[in-house]
């Protein structure tokens, strides 16, 4: 495997803190990988490191295969967490700016600003200032500043949050096609979904910590199945469940009725359960097996009190 | 020059010179300087006459007083005129002086100058001044000063509508003349200082004609004074007589001095203002991919020393040209010789010195200050005691003016933070090679100390996102 990006051990303390320990994984060329891992989890650090914002206080990084020097980091793109543009700016000088800092020839610049521009819907407002713009807008210019200058490997650090839910299925499109161009996509998200929709590989951290790292597939493999149950009116399936030793989630269902998502790693299988309901005389409108989500592996991981962190 | 650093610093350079902040600067700076040096001329000149009433027991006393006065305002009628036309026609200037002597009073006098101006140089004659007494006597509306106070207090004007501004009250007590000045202005004495003068010299006759000599010689005897004259003993002023083209300097050099500081303060607060909010915008960890924070540094100095280029290149010339041409035309005149103090080279390069070296210490210091706050706000806090040291030096300015050489000027110009300033204000002192080489060396090793110093914290405020408040806190924790 070809990597773009390689971290070994990498250790990052304030003071006392330690933030990230001892934290190893390879980003494999024109993949996109997510992190993933609650607030406070160490991502932003981690990031930080790998883009050279932060010195590691210990480990070594290699980016496209080299040291991180100042012609390596140059192709590389970065949309950081905390993120803004000066406000006095017009969208297309922004953008032109920072693609020159990463040695992009001036007339280069501004004409792949204004190409960008133009493709995302924004053509209208390229010599506008940054100040005059909606937040959305400000948002996607400054991610379009971070892939102006063509990088290899693009790093976003929480790029979805703050976007509306329009503008996050946008986002999910410009990542998509970076990637099919060949870049590699490192972004890091508290959001699961997000990650399950585009990641060929995910690293989960927590605490600093990576609890895991490899594909989507082999993080939902190491999830729980689930057993998915509505009941009509107002029936409590607690009495038939929790003798059985079953863990389970309640939520609301169809027409008021009540839906529950129960957890079958009790030794207990998909037909123990149905038969314990039907001996219960449960009134089910629904039994169906169901396909755990990123979240719910995250939680088999990392534990319940951490994941409700991440929310 | 590498490019990050061209590109931080030209960024910085044209979001400065695009703001209206900038051209504000730009323009009013010398319209400012200009109204604080002719402000209190004009308001001077636009002050209309003080209206005053003598009563005295005896006439005679009134009469001297009032003489005084009239002489008083011809005098400075005619000082005005003088320094009128050294500046704007030197060549009649002693003509029409000698025309103004000769006329029998002030009015006169003025007209008899004007003729002269008039017949030789008549294009001074547009702006030719008008000059009105600063004092004019009046009849006393009343017999006595009891009932002239509800004139003096305001509360009844002269039969001709004016006000009347005080009132001179000479008495005779055992033939001694005692004078009372009443006037609601109490801050302003220079009424009874010129009864007391003129009295002064009535007492001086009547002591003379008491011993039988002419009262005559007590105005003779009142014009004896011994001729001063200054001399600077350094082989390089070659034992000349000083005069005020030798002076000018030390006040030229006083001028400039503020002028760098002023400067200083403010360039160093657009530093300080500029990377408060590249905090606040959440800029910078998307600059610090490409450029290291020495770097950023480096072009945020150089962003708005090119800023403080372009407004001395614009004051220069405006103020270099004004300069020039009243050194030219001024000629040996106060104006003309001061102007021409401006422009020595001597205090140009120490001026330039002193921009230099205190913009890169004040500014890289006023970078890390930026850098390690949030608001603004929190660095207006941080800024109070900033300012106190910053107000050192132009407390020193004064005393270094009367005596450039004082131990504890010579001491403070030492200290690096001080350098610039009292390195200017002493420079027409005539430093000494070894002491101009020793502080350039200690300036230049303070700037890189303090360069390399402020790189460190700002890094630690910018990458690290170290701020006052976290220090604090971590302090608080122990």
């Amino acid at each position: 495997m070809n990597a773009a990006l390689e971290a070994e051990g990498l250790v990052k303390r304030y003071g006392a803190r330690t933030a990230v320990q001892d934290l190893s994984f390879q980003v494999p060329q024109g993949s996109i990988y997510g992190v993933l891992g609650p607030n406070g989890a160490g991502k932003s650090s981690t990031l930080r490191m790998l883009v050279g914002v932060l010195r590691p206080t210990a480990g070594a990084i290699r980016v496209l295969g080299q040291e991180p020097t100042r012609e390596i980091m140059r192709r590389v793109g970065y949309l950081p967490e905390e993120r803004g543009l000066y406000r006095a700016m017009s969208a297309r000088s922004a953008i032109a700016y920072l693609a020159r800092l990463k040695g992009t020839p001036t007339r280069t610049a501004f004409k792949r600003a204004d190409q960008l521009l133009t493709e995302h819907g924004l053509g209208k407002v390229r010599r506008k200032k940054i100040k005059t713009l909606s937040k959305g807008m400000a948002q996607k210019v400054q991610v379009l500043a971070a892939i102006a200058h063509q990088p290899e490997l693009i790093i976003f650090d929480e790029p979805f949050s703050g976007l509306d839910p329009v503008n996050q299925r946008v986002l999910e499109e410009t990542i998509r096609a970076q990637a099919a161009a060949g870049r590699t996509i490192l972004f890091s998200t508290h959001v699961m979904e997000h990650a399950e929709r585009l990641c060929d590989r995910i690293l989960l951290i927590a605490n600093g910590r990576k609890a895991f790292e490899g594909t989507v597939r082999d993080a939902l493999a190491l999830a729980p199945s689930l057993a998915v149950l509505e009941t009509d009116g107002s029936y409590d399936m607690a009495p038939v469940l929790a003798p059985l030793g079953f863990e389970w989630s309640e939520e609301l269902g169809e027409h008021g009725n009540r839906r529950w998502r129960v957890r079958l790693d009790n030794g207990h299988g998909s037909r123990q359960l149905l038969q314990a309901c039907v001996e219960a005389g449960a009134p089910l409108s629904l039994f169906e097996p169901a396909r755990a989500s990123l979240h719910e592996a995250f939680v088999a991981m990392v534990g319940e009190n951490v994941a409700r962190a991440a929310e | 020059m590498s490019g990050p650093v061209f590109l931080v610093a030209r960024r910085d350079y044209f979001a400065y010179v695009s703001s209206w902040g900038f051209w504000l600067s730009l323009l009013l700076a010398p319209l400012i300087i200009a109204v604080l040096l002719f402000a209190p001329l004009l308001l001077a000149r636009a002050e209309p006459p003080r209206i005053l009433a003598i009563v005295a027991e005896q006439p005679a006393d009134a009469a001297v007083v009032t003489q005084e006065f009239a002489d008083m305002a011809r005098r400075d009628a005619r000082t005005e005129i003088a320094a009128y036309l050294a500046a704007a026609a030197p060549g009649v200037a002693a003509q029409a002086l000698s025309a103004f002597d000769a006329a029998p009073d002030r009015a006169a006098g003025i007209a008899a100058a004007r003729g002269v101006a008039a017949q030789r140089a008549p294009r001074a004659l547009g702006a030719f001044p008008t000059p009105s007494p600063r004092y004019i006597i009046v009849e006393p509306p009343a017999p006595d000063v009891e009932r002239l106070r509800a004139y003096l207090d305001g509360a009844q004007a002269l039969p001709d509508g004016r006000m009347l501004y005080g009132a001179l009250n000479i008495r005779r007590v055992a033939g001694d003349p005692i004078i009372e000045y009443w006037s609601v202005n109490l801050s302003h004495g220079e009424p009874s200082d010129i009864a007391r003068r003129a009295m002064r010299l009535a007492m001086q006759r009547e002591a003379l004609a008491a011993r039988g000599l002419s009262p005559n010689e007590a105005d003779r005897l009142n014009t004896l004074e011994p001729r001063v004259a200054q001399f600077d003993p350094r082989p390089s002023a070659g034992g000349a007589r000083v005069t005020l083209r030798q002076r000018a300097p030390y006040y030229a050099a006083l001028a400039l001095t503020f002028v760098l500081w002023s400067v200083i303060f403010s360039v160093a607060n657009m530093l300080l203002t500029g990377v408060i909010e590249e905090k606040s915008n959440k800029i910078l960890d998307t600059l610090l991919t490409s450029v290291t924070p020495l770097e950023m540094l480096a072009g945020k100095l150089l962003g708005v020393a090119a800023v403080s280029a372009t407004l001395f290149l614009f004051w220069g010339a405006l103020g270099g040209g004004l300069l020039s041409m009243a050194a030219e035309r001024a000629g040996n005149s106060m104006l003309g010789q001061v102007a021409a103090a401006f422009l020595e080279p001597q205090l140009i390069a120490a001026f330039a010195v002193g921009f230099i070296a205190g913009y890169l210490m004040y500014g890289a210091i006023f970078l890390a200050l930026g850098a390690l706050c949030e608001s603004i706000q929190e660095a207006q806090t941080l800024l109070g005691p900033v300012a106190l040291v910053l107000a050192m030096p132009m407390m020193l300015i004064t005393p270094a003016l009367d005596n450039p050489n004082a131990p504890i000027i010579e001491s403070a110009s030492w200290v690096p933070l001080f350098t610039p300033f009292l390195l200017l204000v002493r420079a027409p002192s005539g430093l000494d090679w070894i002491e101009i080489a020793g502080m350039g060396a200690m300036m230049l090793a303070s700037v890189a100390l303090i360069l390399l110093l402020a790189a460190r914290v700002f890094k630690a405020g910018v990458v690290n996102q170290i701020s006052m408040s976290t220090l604090f806190r971590r302090k608080a924790r122990g």
